[in-house]
């Protein structure tokens, strides 16, 4: 999540002081700014205030330089670098005072639906709505509706299938909202055979059968195939096989 | 007879996959004729209660009967050596896919939480603004307007008066409050006056949205709609999802 790197150790001279007033500068520009400020920007204003040559790396420097001024000072404050520019913001410890402050939460939570779809959009981006819901497998209008309209999601462009449907993409509000700073920085997909092999599967099965009273020691044997027996609550008083005949 | 809880699914898709997990079962083996008598079973509950959200329940129903009649038919001879096919295979594709994406899902809330917990300067005032875009119809510009004047004090006795507000009078007058505050909710620019004043004012505030001096944003969550100064004057009044640069590929 943070940015910080200890920015290399300079000599004392004239252009330690250039730097410290830069430094100083950026963080100045940091707190005043209301959005994360791309590097390219900060130069620009550094340039043209100060009448120095700037470039996009250089502000990028000032900027591992100040946070790491911040991190050694033991300061609330760290640079984060989100939605491809960099911003102040107090750190998770000091969540709990900010919150008191306010009197509520920073923002609201969105749900399971939401958050789906979201990451089939941020995954699979530039995607269509058929696209999405074929991966759900249930109808994503709504909750592609609202991603639109918290500003999370975008038109993007059209799809150069049938009927040109429209694709869609993520935004930079959404990488600011969870803290990215650009699209590499999604998590990768988990590997399939990881998820698979997952130990809270097993937890879960246990929950499952301890709520119902029942040991957890039938565990069907995969090998079975179509003859498994039920395990537990058979839905109807038909047998295993007779479902074959039924249809 | 099990319980379902129905917002404990998010779709069909998931429901296959709970199965799956609660039973411990090999994805790439499933033993789809028990689990469509599950899947059916609960289909039959949801169709009682939620019509609506049944139909994407029942089209992988029609998908998992289809494959269960495939196996109980008589595999077709391979041709040139090839392996055959297994009927289930498109389905574990697709709740593999699935479950990846979920997982995703699970990721990205724990980000979101992380980012939430580091506080910024300006979050309050992004929190009360207006969605960036909003695609809002006329019509509910109108029926914000009708709570408004819904809400105005409503005088016992009639008289006629002249009107003592012109449209054009209000189109300064929004312009002047404007000018002093950049951006207004309708309902705090007209609270306590008269049903004449808000009329007048919000066809002013038509006017100057058409002419594109003023932006309009719906706030749904307040059943209001904020006024905002445009500085340059050209952009559309309306941000829908459909129109934009974006589209025009």
């Amino acid at each position: 999540m943070e940015a910080a790197q200890p920015f290399p150790h300079e000599a004392a001279d004239a252009a330690e002081q250039t730097a410290a007033e830069q430094t100083a500068a950026v963080e100045a520009l940091l707190f005043a700014a209301e959005r994360p400020l791309a590097a390219a920007e900060i130069a620009g204003i550094l340039a043209a205030v100060s009448g120095a040559e700037v470039t996009a790396p250089d502000a990028e420097a000032l900027v591992r330089r100040l946070d790491a001024r911040l991190a050694a000072g033991g300061h609330a404050l760290r640079v984060h670098r989100w939605a491809g520019g960099y911003r102040l913001a107090a750190g998770p410890q000091w969540a709990p005072y900010a919150a008191a402050l306010r009197g509520a939460e920073q923002r609201k939570r969105l749900t399971r639906t939401l958050l789906e779809t979201l990451a089939v959009v941020a995954y699979r981006q530039p995607v269509t709505k058929p696209e999405i819901d074929f991966i759900r497998g249930v109808d994503s209008d709504y909750a592609l509706g609202r991603l639109l309209e918290l500003g999370l999601a975008d038109v993007v462009g059209r799809s150069e299938g049938l009927g040109k449907p429209l694709q869609y993409g993520t935004t930079p509000v959404f990488l600011e909202q969870f803290g990215l700073g650009d699209l590499a920085d999604l998590p990768s997909l988990r590997d399939i055979e990881e998820i698979l092999g997952d130990p809270l599967f097993s937890k879960e099965r246990a929950r499952l059968l301890s709520l119902q009273g029942l040991g957890a020691d039938d565990a069907p044997d995969p090998d079975e195939g179509d003859a498994l027996p039920l395990p537990e609550e058979p839905p109807r008083s038909t047998p295993p096989d007779a479902d074959q005949r039924e249809e | 007879m099990f319980q379902v809880h129905l917002q404990a699914f998010e779709g069909p898709l998931d429901l296959l996959l709970f199965f799956i997990r609660r039973d411990e079962l090999d994805i790439h083996d499933i033993p789809i004729a028990r689990i469509t008598d599950e899947f059916l079973t609960y289909v039959r509950f949801l169709e009682e209660i939620d019509l609506d959200g049944a139909a994407d329940f029942i089209y992988l129903a029609a998908v998992l009967i289809s494959i269960k009649a495939r196996m109980l038919l008589p595999a077709a001879p391979a041709e040139d050596d090839e392996e055959p096919v297994d009927p289930r295979r498109e389905l574990v594709e697709r709740l593999l896919e699935y479950v990846r994406y979920k997982e995703a899902a699970g990721e990205l809330a724990a980000r979101f939480e992380q980012r939430a917990a580091c506080w910024v300067r300006g979050a309050r005032d992004e929190a009360e603004a207006p969605p960036p875009s909003y695609g809002a119809s006329v019509f509910e510009l109108v029926s914000a307007l009708r709570r408004v004047l819904r809400a105005a004090p409503e005088p016992a006795l009639h008289t006629v008066v002249r009107a003592e507000y012109t449209i054009e009078g209000q189109q300064r007058w929004l312009l002047e409050q404007l000018r002093a505050e950049g951006r207004r909710l309708f309902t705090s620019l007209t609270a306590g006056r008269a049903k004449h004043f808000i009329i007048a004012t919000f066809l002013g505030l038509l006017e100057l949205a058409r002419e594109g001096a003023l932006g309009i944003a719906l706030d749904r969550a307040r059943g209001d709609f904020w006024v905002e100064l445009r500085a340059d004057g050209a952009k559309p009044v309306d941000q829908t999802y459909g129109s934009g640069a974006a589209l025009s590929a």
